[in-house]
């Protein structure tokens, strides 16, 4: 069997933390294999491909690529050893069409001096034709489904000839239909020789997409097991050393329920735009209920999220929080009138991340902390030591929290944002590239927030997701409401069948929320 | 306990590395410079690196130099602390002198009181100059590292016209205002230097703003703002007004520069008395890296540079023009940041 990848022995620590993220790490991948590399956030998965694709240097260790021991120093050394890797966050030009994108840094020229869009183009089709791709070379990207920029990132590495694929979380955006399609991809890239690397934690994709799977805890590698001989559960039990099943309690909507937000045929145009981001959307969320938002993103999800952030206005309807009108006031006052929300985009938006972990825990309640004219440095300290303790985040007060894991900083997100809730809470993507213990502890937060009486409003592309926690979901589609079912209601329909809503092939018709 | 120290002092030093490269570099410059451009080397080495330190002359009139470059210094970390830029210093120093100047000469009936609202008349006009440029941003997102130059620039024209027109003092042959009340005058510090108690206001000055930073909850909400706007707005901050308030803070601080410029050494507006220090205090910042502790061993090598060179033209035969080449050497490496991420580089995963 001809080898791709050999790593022996790796070893890579963070200085800064002294943290151990591989730790005499042993790595196989066949040639013409899809493997997936599986464990929970911060056992050292995307470490070892980051020092495979030359992103990170390593103490100890020695890497064969094709049989032959290689110092990767650099991504550029790895491009030329045909090793590519396509980032969890796009790196795409968004103005750029697919072309320009594919073919940055080696442009085609016209007479040697100027960019021949034209052969751009043809050069690019071609890639895309030969390998099915749902794209065309000369769509811009801003226009371009989450997925459809992911394929232009495949695309970027298939031109440059790469034959060792690593892909960080490939899924974690995409729709069950962008899955499939994905997943067929990949099993001609494979067909064709190319071997690839799937970063995941999804036991269901490495069922469904992997030759071997390889798992990860803690910095160490735990073995790699043939994908059929081992089931869900057993990979499961080595990813966590325990095994963890998402149970959340639902409760019906009891008479004490009232409504505290509501939306009256909220719609939101852009500029330039003929079809509305938001087209006349009604809803009312009720206290001690989940109310999800489903849909495939593009569709309006991350439009209603920011309306109710405050951070675009509408253009017409109504927001009303327990009846008093809160339409565009901004963000600075919703947060007044009482709004906790934690954000999709928790590295932008929800988090500062060269600030501290104290700095980002007080933003906005920092008058809280006032003690003669001055900030109170202790307890703010204290405070932020005891909601780290409290939401077992792995961090201190000082250091910034751009240092810390992804779900750390989502803990400490939700830390603050459940601190400040009153009546109502806005979760966005709460769970996305979070593993399977933190999801659970996600979960298990909104739930009880339910339980205290809150109104919690989920708006989420996960399905999965969806279907565990919401007590109610509405689906939106090209930005207006196409179904709404209870959470039981939708637990007794088939995946495929929401995924028809999702998709606008099925439509309930206005039926009331 | 030990461990935790270490935690805090490494990274301190890491980020410290790339600076004291900048400043070994720049000094093998002027070695270089030396050795090419001068007949006598050793002499000229000498008097560069050892003249500023010789006498009480030149050692004050050095510390006196790194005054207005503190306060410039102060006023530019304030604004890029918020995520602002004030290019308009020069207009900004030399506009808060001259108001700060006219004042005091119409407020000396009030003594000590006109003495402290000439000075914040003059502070409060470049903060104004400098807001202005902020509340153009806010209202319609001009780049105000655009308009703040345009505006200094045109400050500067206006200014130049007043001191050599209407307020020019006849009995002296310098093109200058009349000069201060000599009660007004701060005292000096070893003479015959330039040096004046103006250098105690400038280290309060560095301790006000560390202070008002760190320590309050203005500063707090202006730095996260600079750090990332956006969660800022998200976290319900009134985004808007850390636009206009850094930008006035910052010219404010240029201003008082001007005004203790003034009252501590030239107590006239001189014609053209403060070109370069607006650009010298932008230097100083980012050598400093915008935090306002540092900013007083970036000023003061800044204007060990200068007195060095100095003193070098003075005894020597080189130019002064060799103080301008190594400054831009230093404000060239710090701006490309290349050097100073040198040793950061690999610590965070990418």
């Amino acid at each position: 069997m001809e080898l791709a990848v050999e790593m022996l022995n790796i070893t890579k620590t963070y200085p800064e933390n002294n943290l151990r993220a591989n730790d005499g790490v042993d790595f196989v991948l066949r040639k013409g294999e899809i493997l997936c590399l599986a464990g929970e956030n911060g056992a050292g998965k995307t470490t070892l491909m980051k020092v495979l694709y030359g992103l990170e240097d390593h103490e100890e260790g020695t890497i064969k690529i094709r049989g032959n021991q290689e110092n990767i120093s650099s991504p550029m050394v790895a491009n030329r050893l045909g090793i590519g890797m396509v980032h969890q966050h796009f790196m795409l030009v968004e103005d750029f069409t697919v072309a320009q994108n594919v073919l940055m840094g080696i442009e085609p020229r016209k007479h040697r001096i100027s960019y021949d869009l034209k052969k751009a183009v043809t050069l690019v089709n071609e890639v895309i034709e030969r390998h099915h791709f749902s794209i065309e070379a000369d769509m811009v990207v801003r226009n371009l489904t989450v997925g459809q920029k992911q394929q232009v990132e495949i695309i970027k590495m298939l031109y440059r000839d790469v034959d060792i694929l690593i892909l960080d979380e490939p899924t974690s955006v995409l729709t069950e239909q962008e899955i499939e399609s994905l997943f067929s991809t990949f099993r001609q890239l494979a067909k064709r020789g190319k071997s690839l690397i799937l970063i995941t934690h999804k036991l269901r994709e490495i069922k469904a997409i992997s030759d071997r799977v390889s798992v990860m805890r803690n910095g160490k590698m735990l073995g790699t097991y043939e994908t059929d001989e081992v089931d869900e559960r057993q990979i499961s039990a080595l990813m966590m050393g325990k095994s963890i099943s998402f149970f959340i309690e639902h409760t019906k909507k009891d008479d004490e329920s009232r409504p505290v937000i509501e939306g009256r045929k909220i719609t939101v145009l852009r500029q330039g735009q003929e079809r509305p981001l938001l087209n006349g959307l009604s809803f009312t969320a009720y206290s001690k209920e989940i109310l999800g938002f489903a849909g495939v993103s593009g569709n309006g999800l991350g439009v209603l999220e920011a309306v109710l952030g405050g951070f675009i206005p509408t253009f017409d309807g109504k927001v009303l929080h327990n009846g008093k009108d809160i339409t565009n006031i901004g963000t600075a006052l919703l947060r007044k009138q009482g709004l906790a929300y934690v954000p999709s985009d928790r590295l932008h938006i929800g988090s500062s991340l060269k600030a501290t972990v104290q700095e980002n825990i007080i933003v906005g309640e920092s008058g809280s902390f006032k003690k003669n004219g001055f900030l109170d440095q202790k307890r703010v300290t204290k405070h932020t030591n005891d909601l780290l303790q409290r939401y077992s985040a792995k961090a201190t007060a000082q250091m910034p929290i751009g240092t810390l894991s992804g779900g750390n900083i989502q803990k400490v997100i939700l830390a603050r944002e459940i601190e400040r809730y009153r009546d109502y809470i806005v979760f966005s993507e709460p769970t996305w590239g979070l593993d399977v213990a933190s999801s659970q502890f996600v979960y298990e937060q909104i739930a009880s927030l339910r339980d205290k009486g809150a109104a919690v409003i989920l708006i989420s592309s996960n399905l999965d997701e969806m279907l565990t926690i919401a007590d109610r979901i509405i689906i939106l589609y090209r930005g207006t409401r196409v179904a709404s079912f209870s959470g039981d209601e939708a637990r007794a329909l088939s995946k495929e069948e929401i995924g028809e809503y999702m998709l606008g092939i099925r439509n309930q018709g206005d039926r009331g929320a | 306990m030990l461990e935790n120290k270490n935690k805090k002092v490494l990274p301190t030093l890491r980020e410290g590395a790339g600076s004291l490269l900048i400043v070994l570099i720049a000094l093998s410059a002027v070695i270089a410079l030396s050795l090419i451009l001068s007949k006598n080397p050793g002499k000229t080495l000498g008097y560069f690196f050892l003249g500023p330190l010789q006498s009480r002359y030149y050692f004050g009139n050095m510390l006196n130099s790194a005054i207005p470059l503190i306060f410039g210094g102060l006023g530019v970390s304030l604004a890029m602390q918020s995520g602002n830029f004030n290019l308009g210093g020069e207009g900004q120093i030399y506009g808060g002198a001259l108001i700060t100047t006219l004042c005091t000469i119409y407020f000396a009936p009030l003594g000590i009181v006109g003495a402290l609202l000439a000075l914040f008349a003059g502070a409060s006009t470049a903060g104004a100059l400098a807001g202005f440029s902020g509340f153009l941003r806010m209202k319609w997102n001009t780049s105000e590292l655009i308009t703040s130059f345009l505006i200094s620039n045109a400050v500067l024209l206006v200014v130049n016209y007043l001191i050599a027109g209407p307020f020019l003092d006849p009995s002296t042959s310098l093109i200058a205002t009349r000069k201060i009340p000599e009660t007004f005058r701060l005292s000096a510090l070893l003479p015959p230097s330039n040096l004046s108690t103006a250098l105690f206001f400038a280290l309060v000055a560095v301790i006000t703003v560390h202070i008002y930073l760190y320590k309050t909850k203005s500063g707090y909400e202006l730095r996260m703002t600079g750090l990332n706007s956006r969660f800022a707005k998200y976290g319900g901050i009134n985004t808007k007004k850390f636009i206009v308030l850094p930008m006035f803070l910052s010219g404010f601080l240029y201003g008082l520069g001007g005004g203790f410029a003034i009252y501590g050494t030239y107590f006239a507006s001189i014609k053209e008395f403060s070109a370069g220090m607006g650009w010298n205090g932008l230097a100083v910042a980012l050598i400093a890296k915008n935090k306002p502790s540092a900013v007083i061993p970036a000023a003061l090598f800044f204007a060990y540079i200068e007195a060095g060179a100095r003193s070098a033209m003075l005894h020597s035969d080189v130019t002064f023009e060799i103080a301008a080449i190594v400054q831009s050497i230093v404000f060239f490496l710090i701006s490309s940041e290349v050097l100073l991420t040198l040793f950061e580089k690999k610590r965070r995963p990418a």
